[in-house]
């Protein structure tokens, strides 16, 4: 976009150590989870040895696994779910002229980051409560629809973000020759999208399999997630079988992004 | 993605499709229920338990008040039997279907919140004391002292556990008050001590099983379960039960009014009530039941455990606590927020 690029923030004094610092004190806590779920003894803070053992104790323990697939369902539906819904938003939003109410409609959209996540979490509590004592249904289904809801403006922001820097000429370009709005869509706007949905989607992901405070507010009998089993756990002696589990999940994080990087790089 | 969303799909429906017969749904505080408990009770009577977690009293209050939460029973603390029942939330206990109620101990038999043991059974009590690690601190270990006006040695190697409602009481029957005392003259007692005695602490952690064990700290504020387990893991750390007043909490089973598996949740009930079945939640928690002669069946490590049975000179020493209400809660709540500055 600038041709004139004459300054550049890396080549200020001090941004070499001073990133270092950042990543040292992003990853390092990371790096010692995962060190500690290796740990012989029966503790997340002294070290006795080298063991695989709470890998096994977790992928025994039924709650745990309970737990975990609970997680990854929901975060996986409701990524998609507020992946697809974010991208109409943002299209909606950005691919015509600024109209009256727009502010409003961006306001709307944003909500879940603005209201404190316990105001919706008693909301939420009583409207599903009372749909539960009318419908008998007790499935996972209200726990996508919550987190599809509050993960909306985190697909949002990447994908209206990408759409706003995309240039208008190859849609222009496109439309001239003829393409329908449906053909400009999928062969000139999508491809251009993609690297945004997937950043929308991963966030979204990621933000769904973090949530305690919704969660441990709508949870029908038996449908604990990974943080709610660990906020259970947290008065007692915690074992490393969480370390193993927090870890195992960070590998299949890793190994998500690396596929999306890989893929996107290639399309590109 | 097709396949994935068809399975997701299933597993969406099974949950209304599985209620059918045989299932009890326990909703209890985390890492709390014994899972060889519960698995010999669904062998016994063929019956699917599902456990749920909370992390908290008030949470565990709003969702069940919050009416069709799903579940049978749920295990809250004393202090808030009496609000779920005279919200209308839990059922009075029907006896007769529990034959094993003649086993409740006659010291947890008629209780402040449950004369009679009408409404609640036992589930684990236990108490908040002083851990102390005895090789930095060699006195007397007895006293809220340790955290309220900690002695030299333990200078800097404090931990208080983070919680307002069983810290409070300690303060303030160290200060010479109730538990929940709404004396101005004595929560100001009991603030300018907390406020005096903050710089000497080092944390304020739920972490002290591994703290007490690795000698990070000196001493803790702890729960006695707690404190068992940082023992056997370090033979230097004991328990103390201070003389001024040393706090006893005990959860109970309710049965909630909306109950779907009455019949199951009655034959929990009296399951958790047989001696040799309460030994089990105990050797799980690490916390001592209201069952009389479940001692036989305790593990080894556990039976006349100091943490357990409080020495006699301290018996009556032991008050519990409740939630506090108006002007104590609220002296309460000032003194906790300037503590976290």
């Amino acid at each position: 976009m600038s041709e004139q690029r004459s300054f550049d923030v890396a080549d200020l004094p001090g941004v070499g150590p001073t990133a270092l610092l950042v990543f040292a004190g992003l990853y390092a806590p990371i790096v010692t989870l995962v060190v500690y779920s290796f740990n012989a003894a029966p503790s997340v803070a002294t070290w006795d040895g080298f063991t695989f053992d709470w890998y096994l104790k977790a992928w025994h323990n039924s709650t745990v696994m309970n737990a975990a697939a609970n997680s990854l369902i929901i975060a996986t539906l409701a990524a998609l779910f507020s992946t697809a819904l974010a991208t109409l938003a943002a299209l909606g939003t950005t691919r015509r002229p600024a109209f009256f109410g727009i502010t409003a409609i961006y306001a709307a959209i944003n909500q879940p980051l603005m209201v404190p996540e316990i105001v919706t979490a008693v909301a939420l509590l009583i409207v599903i409560a009372a749909i539960k004592a009318a419908t008998g249904y007790a499935g996972l289904g209200y726990l996508v629809i919550a987190h599809t809801a509050f993960c909306i403006p985190f697909a949002y922001l990447p994908i209206r973000a990408r759409l706003e820097g995309m240039d208008l000429t190859l849609e222009t370009a496109a439309a001239d020759l003829y393409a329908s709005p449906w053909q400009s869509f999928r062969f000139v706007t999508l491809p251009q999208l993609t690297p945004g949905i997937l950043a929308g989607w991963m966030l979204a992901f990621v933000t769904s399999l973090d949530d305690v405070v919704i969660t441990e507010f709508i949870k029908s009998p038996g449908q604990d997630t990974l943080p709610t089993y660990m906020l259970g756990q947290l008065r007692r002696a915690m074992t490393p079988d969480i370390n193993a589990l927090s870890a195992a999940l960070l590998g299949l994080t890793l190994v998500l992004l690396s596929g999306f990087f890989l893929l996107s790089r290639r399309k590109s | 993605m097709k396949r994935l969303l068809a399975a997701s799909a299933m597993l969406l429906c099974s949950a209304t499709l599985a209620a059918a017969e045989g299932e009890l749904f326990l909703y209890n505080w985390g890492n709390y229920t014994s899972p060889e408990l519960i698995k010999k009770f669904e062998e016994t009577y063929d019956v699917k338990v599902t456990i749920t977690d909370f992390d908290s009293n008030d949470t565990a209050l709003a969702k069940v008040e919050a009416g069709a939460s799903g579940f049978d029973l749920v295990v809250p603390s004393a202090g808030f039997v009496g609000i779920y029942a005279d919200k209308g939330l839990i059922e009075k206990l029907d006896l007769s279907r529990l034959p094993n109620h003649a086993n409740i101990a006659a010291q947890w038999m008629n209780v402040d919140w449950d004369k009679g043991r009408e409404w609640s059974i036992p589930w684990l009590w236990g108490s908040t004391g002083m851990t102390v690690n005895t090789k930095v601190y060699t006195g007397d270990i007895n006293t809220s002292a340790i955290f309220m006006d900690p002695p030299a040695e333990l200078e800097g190697k404090v931990n208080v556990i983070p919680e307002m409602g069983d810290v409070m009481a300690l303060a303030t029957m160290y200060a010479g008050g109730n538990v929940c005392s709404d004396d101005p003259a004595v929560m100001k007692k009991v603030r300018d001590l907390m406020v005096a005695a903050k710089p000497k602490w080092l944390s304020m952690d739920y972490s002290t099983v591994e703290k007490m064990t690795n000698n990070d700290y000196g001493a803790t504020v702890d729960w006695n379960g707690s404190a068992m387990r940082a023992r056997l893991g370090n033979p230097d750390v004991a328990y103390g039960y201070p003389k001024e007043g040393y706090g006893l909490w005990m959860d109970n089973v309710v049965l909630l009014k909306d109950a779907k598996n009455v019949e199951n949740a009655y034959l929990f009930m009296n399951f958790i009530m047989e001696p040799e079945n309460a030994a089990m939640l105990s050797a799980f928690a690490r916390y001592a039941n209201g069952i009389t002669g479940s001692e036989a069946f305790l593990p080894e490590d556990m039976k006349g455990a100091p943490e357990l049975n409080p020495p006699a000179e301290f018996a009556n020493n032991g008050q519990f606590v409740t939630i506090c209400t108006g002007k104590a809660l609220d002296y309460q709540n000032a003194i906790w927020t300037e503590l976290q500055k």
